[in-house]
């Protein structure tokens, strides 16, 4: 079965007119251009099994959008290949178009004045559903995502939250091969970011659609993803499980601690790094190595109420991992 | 065939609703564009007193302008403020993502839109003409055929002028601009200040070279009963037909070369 | 922190954002001479087959054209980036924000932002008339400019009044988002003298919406035309105005207190 997303040795490069301050800098620049590169993308290549779901993660300006953007056939790369569901992207017409789904978390694409059921009629005539299909998966993706109060409320009047499920909702009913999704959780409460969660999971397992998203939040990326792309300046760093990351990447341990009375912060720094300090809580940070050895230490030398031993929170590693590099 | 038939259908339905939302704003736009026929009207009453400018009289203003308010309304073009502002904004990007382009949605726009206006203009016209008889035009079904042919092909004409003009926002913030500096041209040599016959002989020649007087003049002298001979009708439809043709090319040649800029450079 | 550093940074910033000011600037002049040409052409159809319109000639039109630009450059300036913005302000309830501040929010709705690069276009109509009237041959006395002024200040404030009786209808009429522009459409009859339009419309411009006399009655003052009686008369509606604008206001917040906001 041929993979779903390949990506050989994407790179986009864009070309930035060089604009100096002040009058003489404006006119130089019509005058006699300068140019400079930004490698937004750099030679990234991957591939995605049919019915996987992967996040793409990293900082602001990493590249996330930009690959997405080459996959979906809005950019052109600047070197490298990509193959969608057997089709180039930015060559695959309309006929491409017809199977996949692209939901932006910023951008809106429902009709904001009408009721979300007018976007999914709209919808059914643009992607040339029959009605017969068009009426049950609707029914269905009403269902699974409790749009039912809601489908016939104008949009504007619906909460955020509400607004995203519609829009899953609008952007699956041409049943896409693939969906990519670009920061789907950003702005919504937790409730509704586990609602969203939660419906990919079980869309994904009755249908088997690939999913692919870009995010910020790490809760996505653990709730859904099975694998995770971390992307940082342009470059993959690492491409995998994420359990298998932390595991490399955690130099450390967490000591949570609930601290007796008369601990200091100074007292506590003998110890290892503290982390966190808020008495009676206090998290320290040791080497992996030296974890039993240092609690039992603190044990017997300071007043503790509770300790435990964790991994580092993923965020930690994560940011580690943008900084360093996750190696291969 | 039959899924772009639905395909309209239900973008002119979705129009056609989300213009009702917007029905006291709509009032508004449609209040604005008729004062400019009306103050160019009471000028040229005033101007021509009880007799004739040129072979106009009162009654041949009033019917004129009538006619330019009502054609007007039928093709007038705005895509290229909503274009740039996508493209500027990135709500380009989903459109691009779809399988049909962005200018299907905006045709079914205009359809709507103007069908709701243009109605209301009509009624308007027939209300005033049963208490104002200069304004009313004779019974006439043949020419009245004509003039809707023509102003279907004024309306293409000028949609596509629009929307090619505004795609050039792929390239550059001044699409609107330029958008602005045929508005302005246009008050002479598309005749919405004055009919074609009162310009300057050098100007109406300038304007018989482009395609200005085909996108609201020509209709509207169908209809007012000024284009009388086989020979009027016959130039005024073939240079409709050129032109629909020239900016036809224009747009295709602007989206394709577009569309490509836009993939190299990004949104 | 090196200070310096700082404020060379701070200064070229400052440079940029002049500059990019300054082409808008640039764009929007450009704009204002074009549709000043397209004006004056407009003026000389009219004139290709009339002498006089509604008792004026072409000079004395054109010192009108310049004294409507001039007022339209008032508005760019001062009206429409503050008093404008109101319509949206209700919709979207940032007018709260105004309405927390201990200064008078009329005043400062109307005037906290300024648009000062439009006064461009005041002095580019002002210089339009004088040199119209130049060309009209019969320069104005002191007295002539004195009621100038005052009849453009009465003006001006007619123009307020209006602006702040359509932003009105916001409080009342809160999904309409396009007011601004029902201004636009009733204010183009005021580029030509109230005299040359026929008996319906220039009821419709002088007393229904009383356009036509904003920019009439100040180019009358410098062309000479103007009696007292309606210089004074002018004065008085521009007072009547303002109070007017006051009275509105008041109406209108105690509406968007009590819908909740």
């Amino acid at each position: 079965m041929p993979a779903a997303i390949v990506a050989e040795r994407l790179t986009k490069v864009y070309r930035v007119k060089v604009r100096d301050p002040g009058l003489g800098g404006a006119v130089r620049a019509l005058v006699r251009p300068r140019y400079r590169e930004v490698r937004a993308v750099e030679e990234i290549s991957f591939q995605v099994e049919r019915g996987e779901i992967v996040a793409f993660l990293g900082p602001n300006g990493a590249g996330k959008t930009t690959t997405l953007k080459m996959l979906t056939g809005l950019l052109y790369p600047t070197g490298g290949r990509a193959q969608v569901t057997g089709f180039t992207p930015w060559e695959g017409g309309s006929e491409f178009k017809q199977r996949i789904a692209l939901v932006l978390g910023n951008k809106q694409q429902l009709l904001w004045d009408l009721p979300a059921e007018e976007t999914f009629q709209l919808n059914q005539a643009i992607y040339a559903i029959a009605p017969a299909d068009y009426r049950a998966r609707r029914d269905e993706l009403v269902e699974l995502l409790e749009l039912s109060e809601v489908v016939d409320k104008p949009v504007r009047q619906l909460s955020l939250g509400e607004r995203m499920k519609c829009e899953l909702a609008a952007a699956l009913l041409h049943q896409p091969e693939i969906l990519f999704l670009d920061e789907p959780t950003l702005g919504l409460d937790v409730t509704a970011q586990e609602a969203v969660r939660g419906f990919l999971c079980a869309y994904r397992a009755r249908h088997g659609a690939t999913i692919l998203l870009t995010s910020h939040y790490m809760a996505d990326v653990t709730a859904l993803a099975s694998r995770v792309l971390i992307i940082n300046r342009g470059r993959l760093l690492y491409d995998g499980a994420l359990q298998a990351l932390v595991a490399r990447m955690a130099h450390t341990k967490r000591l949570e601690l609930v601290l007796g009375d008369g601990v200091t912060r100074e007292r506590l720094a003998a110890f290892g790094e503290v982390r966190e300090f808020r008495f009676p809580n206090a998290v320290l940070e040791v080497p992996r190595d030296q974890a039993t050895a240092a609690s039992a230490r603190l044990l017997a030398s300071i007043p503790v109420v509770d300790l435990s031993i964790q991994d580092p929170a993923i965020e930690d590693v994560i940011r580690r991992a943008f900084e360093e590099g996750a190696g291969e | 065939m039959k899924v772009w038939l639905r395909r309209y259908a239900a973008l002119i339905r979705s129009a056609w609703l989300v213009d009702l939302q917007y029905r006291a704003a709509i009032a508004i736009w449609m209040l604005w564009n008729v004062t400019e026929p009306a103050i160019a009207l009471g000028i040229w009453w005033s101007i021509a007193g009880g007799g004739e400018v040129q072979g106009f009289a009162r009654g041949d203003f009033a019917r004129y302008f009538f006619g330019v308010a009502l054609v007007n309304q039928l093709t007038l073009a705005w895509d290229a403020w909503y274009i740039d502002r996508w493209i500027r904004d990135g709500e380009m990007n989903f459109r691009l993502a779809r399988p049909i382009g962005p200018v299907h949605e905006a045709v079914a726009d205009n359809i709507a839109y103007k069908a709701r206006t243009a109605s209301v203009v009509l009624v308007v016209w027939i209300l005033i003409a049963l208490f104002w008889p200069a304004v009313r035009i004779p019974f006439a079904p043949g020419r009245w055929g004509l003039f809707a042919l023509a102003t279907l092909l004024a309306a293409a004409i000028r949609f596509l002028n629009g929307y090619a003009t505004g795609l050039l926002a792929f390239w550059t913030t001044r699409a609107t601009a330029l958008m602005e500096l045929q508005f302005g041209v246009s008050l002479f040599l598309s005749g919405r200040l004055a009919p074609l016959a009162l310009l300057p002989p050098a100007v109406a020649s300038v304007a018989g070279v482009l395609w200005f007087p085909y996108v609201l003049s020509f209709p509207v002298e169908v209809l007012t009963g000024a284009v009388v001979t086989p020979d009027q009708y016959l130039r005024g439809f073939t240079g409709q037909a050129v032109w629909l043709a020239v900016w036809w090319a224009a747009y295709l040649i602007v989206w394709r070369r577009g569309i490509r800029h836009y993939g190299a450079v990004g949104g | 922190m090196n200070v310096g550093r700082v404020l060379r940074a701070l200064l070229r910033m400052n440079v940029v954002e002049e500059l990019q000011y300054r082409a808008n600037f640039v764009a929007s002049l450009l704009g204002t001479v074009f549709w000043i040409a397209m004006a004056l052409l407009t003026l000389a159809l009219f004139f290709r087959h009339t002498v006089q319109l509604g008792g004026w000639d072409y000079w004395e039109v054109v010192v009108l054209l310049g004294v409507f630009n001039a007022l339209t450059g008032v508005i760019e300036a001062v009206l429409r980036p503050g008093i404008g913005e109101l319509a949206d302000e209700v919709r979207s309830g940032k007018l709260d924000l105004v309405l927390t501040r201990p200064v008078d929010a009329q005043l400062y709705v109307s005037f906290r932002r300024l648009d000062l690069w439009r006064l461009a276009d005041v002095a580019f109509g002002l210089m339009l008339a004088g040199y119209a009237l130049v060309r009209v041959g019969r320069l104005p006395s002191l007295l002539d400019l004195l009621a100038f002024v005052v009849t453009m200040g009465s003006a001006v404030a007619v123009v307020y009044a209006i602006w702040v009786a359509l932003m009105s209808l916001a409080f009342w009429l809160v999904a309409v988002e396009n007011l601004s522009v029902l201004f636009d459409a009733v204010y183009e009859a005021a580029r030509y003298p109230v005299s040359a339009y026929p008996g319906a419309l220039r009821f419709v411009f002088v007393y229904l919406v009383p356009v036509a006399w904003t920019t009439t009655i100040p180019a009358s003052a410098l062309t000479g035309r103007l009696g007292v009686a309606t210089a004074l008369g002018a004065a008085g509606v521009g007072a009547l105005a303002l109070g007017l604008t006051r009275l509105l206001w008041r109406a209108a917040l105690r509406r968007y207190t009590s819908a909740g906001g």
